[in-house]
Order: structure tokens, then C-alpha cells, then sequence
């Protein structure tokens, strides 16, 4: 009985991640295809590559795309552990509003708070850009920061702090000197998760794209909406080996920290 | 004083919030009560005339049909994927491990590529197609794109992860020692699956079908690449509207439809979970 059990859960777990991966999947092999059709395979190419380097504007829209990821990443990681390490002193109401106040960009759906940034940023008059685009992803990036370093703030051993002061460091010392360096680790881990989430999005970007400041997946979106063309696919690909490469640091920092404990 | 002093510190916190998101939020709410020009130019006139037009017959079908999007998908992704969850759950450390990490791999991977994979899947001249043809199974090409149940598929694909973390989750956290208290007391499987597990996971489902239902409301690009905008869905409609529609206020009031739509669930999943902040969601 149990063993007809594991055989069952094997075989759906199984079916699960074929159906998880396989449209990943379709999408690298028919990179490779010589044809333009999906409707046949008539061998491989590289070519679908090679055109994709040509093509000005989708190179342009991949510069933008790595400048906002890599600002929002900054400006992510900088304010995110910034609220999470004061966390450590204001006042417990002040702490629980700074949680509630994380939590809802999370909560209010992408769209309503895509379309208020558009209405809030053409009142104020600033141009759409790097900028506006810096800004709105910044808001589903600062919360994950926040949370992923205040996890591991509260693993922190509070005598640590108590006999730093006790020794007398000053708090911004012992912020520098210990608070820091402890969660170093867990900073990285989250900015590359902003920098990868950054370069996904489609539903704020799309709001706050300038004229000449499209992102990637923006572009890339307006691509889709044609059809299937091998060059998408091929721009795909390229895309899910950046992502995996990215994961690929994010892992190393990770079992890092667990073989330095 | 003191406190005063040590709240301040919190002030870039609540600046960044003010201004990106309440501000904004003000901005909406201010926007829904007024009009347009022809041009699409703002009139500073308070009307109740977007609120109006929400409920006309033709936009409360919008609604539905982003309300069954939702609650279907969240539906789907629950029995698909609780399965998962507790399979793998219960795997040896290892196997687990492994499980988990495909699982959560989808989340890095671009969305767009995880939509465009079911165009070419579904396509008329999709690899599906292909493979029935070839098999002999169908004579002509069946058409599978552009329809309500494309977007479904599309929404539930690109969310199901969500709904597997959460529910693997609590999952994770249940107390096996009551699972064995219930076999000893003579209740079967089944009985014990639906008196016990079910119950002690609730928290993990709720949350999971929360993660799953705000998203899906507006999770536009899949809805118009794979639905081809042959069913209207709020995120199409908004979208439209704030930018090539030049209708702004009712874009306004349509994005807060959008958001009671989303409060509403989550004030069942504060009810049931009794997660205060919703913080333990994204974790």
C-alpha cells in the first residue's frame, strides 16, 4: 500500500514538472530551428542569434533594461536594510507601521499601482524614463530586502549588540562593524533577486516607459503580440541563460555563508 | 522626546511609501470623481458618472469575467498543486530539496518566456497541433488560442508556484504526530486527509489562493498574447483606458474596483489566518 502510494507520488510530481517545463523548454528548442514556422523542424541554425545583434532597438531597450535593474537593485538594497536595521529602535508601533507600509505595494494589484504612478508622475511633470522606471520598481524590490534582512536580523544574537555597546561602540559602530557584516549575505541574496525581478517586469515598465527608454520585456511584449518568430525565441533563450547565471552567483553566495557558519 | 527622536529615523521609510504609493493612491481616488474632455483632457468637475459606468451592464461583465479568471485560477492552481505540496513535502531531504528547487525555479524565469511557451505549445501550428496530427489522432488543425480557457491556462501556469510554496509551507509545519493519533484512533486515509490535514493546512491554502488571486486579476500581457483580447479583462480594460483610451478618471475608477476586488480576498485571508500584517504571505 505504501509503496503503490510513493509510485503514485512519483509519477504526478514527475507529469507536474514536465508540465512546468515543458513550454520553457520549447521555447530554446525552436530557437534552433532553420524554419520560421513552428509547424516544422528543418534543422538547426544559429542565424535567429546573429540577427538579434543587429537589431538596434532591441539592444537599445537591453542597455536601459540593465540600467534601471542595477539602480533599483542599489536603491533597493540600500533602503530595504536601511528599514529593516532601524526597525531595531523605533518605537513597536512604529515598527509594526513600517511592516504594514512594506506589505502594500505587495498587495495592491501591479496594475492599479502601474496606472496611479502614471497619473502621480505626469502631474508632477517628470519625464518617463529611467527614472520613473527606477522608482516604481523599487516598490515591489524594497519590501522583499526588507523582509529577507529582518529574517536574518532576528537570527542575530541580541548579547552581541549588548556587548558591543557595552564596550563602548557607538551605535553607528556597531551597525558598521557588526550589524553589517552579519548581513552582508542576506543583502546580496535580495538585491539579486531585485535586479532579476526588475528585468521581468511588464506591468508597472509598460506604464513608465519613456519614448526612448523602453525595457527589454516592454519591447520584447510588443514583439510577442506580432507572433511567433524564431528571434523572440532566440531572445528568450539569452534571457533565461542571464537569469541563470544570475541565480548561479545568488546560489555560490549562499552556500557560502553556509560553509563559513 | 526620545521616541520622537528614534521615529524619525523611520522618516526616508515613510517618505519613500508616502510619495510612491499614498500620494498616487490619492491621486486615483481624486481622478474617479472627475471628467474628461473630448481630447482626454481632466474637467475639474466632481461626477459620479465613472462610478456609473463601472456598473453598466457592459463593464460589470468586465468585472465577471476578471472574477472568474481569478477564482478559477485559484481553484485550478489549489488542486493542481496542493498534491504537489504535500508529495513533496514528505520526500526524503534530498529528493526534497530537489523538488523544492524546481519548484521555485519558474520564479526567476522570465514571464514573458513562460507566456510565449504556450503560444508555441497552442499555436494553430503549435507543437500540440503537430503532435496530434502526426499521430492521427485529429485531420485538421484545432484552433486553441485566443479563447477564455487560453488565458485561464496561461494565469494558472504562471502562478501555480505561488500556490505550491504556500501550501508546502504549512504543509512543512503540521504536527505528523496528530496524522499518526488519527490512524490509531481507527480513522482511515480519506477521513483523516479531510478531518485533520485539510483544517491544519488552511492557513497555507488561504494564503496560497491570496498570492494567486491578486495577480491574476491583472495579469494583462497573458491574457492579451494568449487571449487574443477576444474576452476583456479588468487589467486589458485599464490598461487601454490610462493610455491609448486617453480616459483617465474612468481608468480611475476601474483600477479601484480592482483594488476592493483584491481587499475583499484579503480580508478572508486576514479572517482565516489570523496573519495580521500579511507579511508571513511573502515569506
Amino acid at each position: 500500500m505504501k509503496a503503490k502510494t510513493r509510485g503514485f507520488g512519483t509519477v504526478y510530481l514527475s507529469l507536474f514538472f514536465v508540465f512546468l517545463y515543458l513550454p520553457v523548454l520549447s521555447v530554446v528548442l525552436y530557437s534552433f530551428n532553420a524554419s520560421r514556422s513552428t509547424a516544422q523542424w528543418t534543422g538547426w541554425t544559429l542565424d535567429w542569434y546573429r540577427q538579434l545583434f543587429s537589431d538596434r532597438a532591441i539592444v537599445e531597450a537591453f542597455r536601459v533594461s540593465i540600467v534601471v535593474a542595477l539602480l533599483t537593485a542599489l536603491l533597493s538594497a540600500v533602503l530595504g536594510t536601511f528599514a529593516a536595521v532601524i526597525s531595531l529602535w523605533v518605537t513597536s508601533r512604529m515598527k509594526t507601521a513600517i511592516q504594514g507600509m512594506m506589505i502594500l505595494p505587495l498587495i495592491v494589484p501591479e496594475v492599479a499601482l502601474g496606472v496611479s504612478l502614471l497619473f502621480f508622475f505626469n502631474a508632477m511633470r517628470l519625464p518617463f524614463g529611467v527614472l520613473t522606471l527606477v522608482l516604481s520598481h523599487s516598490l515591489f524590490c524594497v519590501p522583499y530586502v526588507y523582509i529577507m534582512v529582518r529574517l536574518r536580523l532576528q537570527e542575530i544574537d541580541r548579547s552581541i549588540l549588548e556587548s558591543a555597546l557595552d564596550l563602548g561602540a557607538s551605535t553607528w559602530q556597531m551597525v558598521r562593524t557588526i550589524i553589517l557584516p552579519l548581513v552582508a549575505p542576506s543583502i546580496v541574496t535580495a538585491a539579486l533577486l531585485c535586479l532579476a525581478m526588475s528585468l521581468d517586469d511588464v506591468i508597472i515598465s509598460t506604464y513608465m516607459s519613456g519614448p526612448r527608454s523602453t525595457t527589454l520585456p516592454v519591447h520584447v511584449f510588443s514583439m510577442m503580440r506580432v507572433g511567433v518568430t524564431p528571434k523572440v525565441n532566440a531572445l528568450c533563450t539569452l534571457i533565461l541563460i542571464g537569469t541563470f547565471f544570475i541565480i548561479g552567483l545568488s546560489q555560490l553566495i549562499t552556500n557560502k555563508r553556509r560553509f563559513a557558519k | 522626546m526620545s521616541t520622537w527622536k528614534r521615529n524619525l529615523l523611520a522618516a526616508p521609510v515613510l517618505l519613500w511609501i508616502g510619495l510612491l504609493v499614498g500620494v498616487p493612491m490619492v491621486l486615483v481616488v481624486a481622478l474617479s470623481f472627475l471628467s474628461r474632455d473630448n481630447l482626454g483632457n481632466i474637467v475639474y468637475q466632481f461626477t459620479l458618472d465613472n462610478y456609473r459606468r463601472v456598473l453598466d451592464p457592459i463593464y460589470l461583465r468586465v468585472f465577471w469575467n476578471s472574477l472568474l479568471l481569478a477564482l478559477l485560477t485559484g481553484v485550478i492552481t489549489l488542486l493542481i498543486g496542493y498534491p504537489v505540496a504535500y508529495i513533496s513535502a514528505n520526500l526524503p531531504p534530498r529528493r526534497r530539496a530537489l523538488a523544492l528547487g524546481l519548484i521555485m525555479l519558474p520564479f526567476w524565469i522570465s514571464s514573458l518566456l513562460r507566456t510565449y511557451g504556450w503560444m508555441i505549445l497552442l499555436g494553430n501550428t503549435g507543437l500540440i497541433n503537430n503532435l496530434l496530427l502526426a499521430l492521427g489522432i485529429v485531420d485538421r488543425r484545432v484552433p486553441m488560442m485566443y479563447k477564455f480557457g487560453t488565458s485561464l491556462v496561461g494565469t494558472a501556469y504562471m502562478l501555480l508556484p505561488f500556490m505550491v510554496v504556500a501550501v508546502f509551507n504549512s504543509v512543512d509545519k503540521l504536527d505528523r504526530s496528530l496524522l499518526e493519533a488519527s490512524y490509531d484512533l481507527g480513522a482511515s486515509r480519506r477521513q483523516t486527509f479531510f478531518h485533520i490535514t485539510i483544517p491544519l493546512t488552511l492557513p497555507g491554502i488561504v494564503g496560497g489562493f491570496t498570492l494567486v488571486f491578486i495577480p491574476a486579476l491583472g495579469l494583462y500581457f497573458v491574457s492579451d498574447l494568449l487571449g487574443g483580447g477576444n474576452t476583456v479583462f479588468l487589467g486589458n480594460l485599464i490598461h487601454t483606458m490610462a493610455t491609448r483610451g486617453r480616459n483617465r478618471p474612468l481608468a480611475a475608477a476601474f483600477s479601484l474596483g480592482m483594488v476592493a476586488l483584491a481587499l475583499l480576498v484579503l480580508s478572508l485571508y486576514w479572517k482565516v489566518s489570523k496573519d495580521k500584517s500579511g507579511e508571513a504571505l511573502f515569506q
